[in-house]
Order: structure tokens, then sequence, then C-alpha cells
């Protein structure tokens, strides 16, 4: 099935179709180590969720990290 | 004299943002420069491609640590309340804070806020245990309601953010100033010169958030020194108590003993 992280497509194999399984394939090595925060379909998911949060086909993920602002 | 937010005492009534810096170095000195203890700062997507967030946020974390500070993120990009809510939910995860500046824009062209995405959001996020600082426009009724909500601290603005056009309706300001004297009230967007600044803090706002201000100035580090004296100038004038105006003159050398060439 297809998901969308950051906007990109992201093709998942049924039993990938967690959020942890799909956040450890968009993400690399560097990022995975960083602070992010993650919203699935415009609601916040915390980080005690990402493993137990089913995803459904055409779901669209938010994965935001911290950056200057005004 | 410190300011109060939330609870939290502070020996600077200014803050200030993060964005648009010549370099991290730049931000980094003007921002210690500015003695300033809360710094803004926001959250964006970044694809794995891109690595130029990681340093920035080492930066600010420096920052913060160094001058004893607090992070203040922002809900910038917002639309909606549930845009903004779920942005405060995703950075209080982040930044382990429930402090919030509530930006939910209105209109692409000058960035007014939406009053009512505004009350809503603020409405839900006070509910869930945020502290807010909603940034709004100069309108009182709009400022008495955040206020009747809960937002101790209310952040109308001088201009849209950006312009440095500095204060654009002052008669405005001081009627928010006098109708909540109780608010916490932070000038937030417009402000161009240290002037503005002095001014706000002379009509006795609690204190002022500014960006592009210091970030844009030709010598930022020396801007933010400004900044930094002209809020203590306004905030001493505002205590010391400004005279009257008056419509006539009024010589300030003594009359009695004029010299002869007036007797004539």
């Amino acid at each position: 099935m297809n998901i969308y992280i950051n906007g990109q497509e992201l093709l998942l194999e049924p039993e990938q179709a967690i959020l942890a399984t799909a956040l450890s394939l968009f993400l690399n090595d560097d990022q995975v180590k960083r602070s992010f925060a993650v919203a699935v379909n415009g609601d916040f998911v915390g980080k005690d969720s990402y493993s137990n949060t089913v995803l459904q086909s055409n779901d669209s993920i938010d994965v935001l990290f911290p950056i200057v602002g005004g | 004299m410190s300011l109060n937010i939330y609870g939290q005492e502070l020996k600077s009534r200014l803050l200030i943002g993060s964005a648009l810096y010549p370099s991290p170095q730049i931000m980094k000195q003007a921002i210690l420069a500015s003695q300033s203890q809360v710094v803004t700062l926001s959250l964006k997507r970044q694809n794995p491609a891109d690595k130029s967030g990681a340093k920035i946020w080492q930066y600010i974390q420096e920052i913060v640590e160094q001058c004893q500070g607090h992070l203040l993120p922002n809900t910038a990009g917002c639309k909606t309340a549930k845009e903004a809510v779920t942005l405060a939910q995703m950075s209080r995860e982040i930044f382990q804070t429930d402090w919030i500046k509530l930006e939910v824009i209105g209109d692409d062209y000058n960035l007014q806020p939406d009053p009512i995405e505004l009350l809503n959001a603020s409405t839900q996020l006070i509910k869930d245990g945020f502290k807010v600082l909603p940034y709004c426009t100069d309108d009182l009724v709009l400022c008495q309601r955040l206020y009747d909500l809960g937002c101790q601290v209310i952040m109308p603005w001088a201009s849209p953010i950006g312009t440095g056009k500095g204060l654009m309706n002052p008669y405005n300001l001081e009627t928010i100033r006098l109708r909540l004297p109780q608010a916490t009230l932070i000038l937030d967007a417009g402000i161009g010169k240290p002037s503005d600044a002095c001014m706000a803090m002379e009509m006795g706002y609690d204190g002022v958030l500014l960006n592009s201000a210091v970030a844009l100035a030709d010598n930022p580090v020396l801007m933010a020194k400004a900044f930094a004296s002209a809020l203590d100038a306004g905030e001493q004038g505002y205590v010391a108590g400004i005279m009257q105006q008056r419509q006539t003159a009024h010589p300030s050398t003594p009359t009695l003993d004029t010299p002869f060439w007036h007797q004539n």
C-alpha cells in the first residue's frame, strides 16, 4: 500500500504498515537520532504510540524537526 | 524589575526570534547580546537529504543554556485551530515546554491573525494544559476574550510581521494596556527600530518580541544591544512617570528677576 511521508510517496508491504516501521524506512540514521515529532493525518501521535499505530492506505504522515522561527 | 511569564521570572523584557540571521554564529552572538532569556523557534518538515537543521537546533540549545533561558515554540504557518493545536502538541513533545506562541494566520497578504481560529485554538490548548501566548491584532475586544479564556500573556502586533513599520496604531495599543491592567502584554511583530520598542515600554507594555529588526540589521549584534538599552530606557521612563503634555508653552527658566532688557 502507499502512504505519504512529508509529501513523499512510500510503498509499504502489509506487514510494514506500522508507524514505527514506516519512520525507520523513511528517516536516515542521522535523523532517527534527532528530535522530531509526528502527526498522522493531521493528528499528533506521541513517541510511545509509534509501535502500535497501524497505518492505512493513503495515510499522510508529517515528521517535523526543530528549525529557526520568529 | 523582571518580566513574569506564567509565573516564570525573567530578567530581560525582550523575547527574540532565531530566524533570518546571516549565519548561525551571528544568531548566537546577537541573541546573547540582546540579554533575552526567551528564544522563539519552530517545527518544519525535513526530508532525509537535508542535513542543515541539526546544527541550528544545536546552536539554539547552546544559547538557551548559556542565557539560562527558555524556548518558545511557535505555530507559524498554521491557518486553522486544528493545525495549530496539532503543531503545539508536537512542539511540547520535542521541546518539553507548555509554552506556545500561538499563531493562526488568516490572510496571506499581511499575515494577519485569524481571530476566530485563534480563540478556538486557545480554548483547546488551555484545556490541554498549555500556557498560551497568542499573537493577535490590536483589537481590544479580541485581547479581552483571550484574557478571559485564560491567556495570562497577550501579544498584540505593532504592525504586520516583518514589515518594520513600528507601532501602527498607538491609540489601540494604549487602550489595550489601559483596559487590561492585569494582563502581561508583549508587543509582537512589526518592530523596526529601537525607538519602537522604547515606545511600547513607555506605554507600560511588559515586553517586546522581535526578530527581523535585529536579524536584518547591518550589524545584528550591535542592534541587539541597542534594543536591550531601548527596552531599559522605555521601562524606566514608564516607571518614573512621564509628564503630562501641555497645550501651551511654559518657560523652564524662572521668570522672577528677569534682566533689565525685558522690562521695556
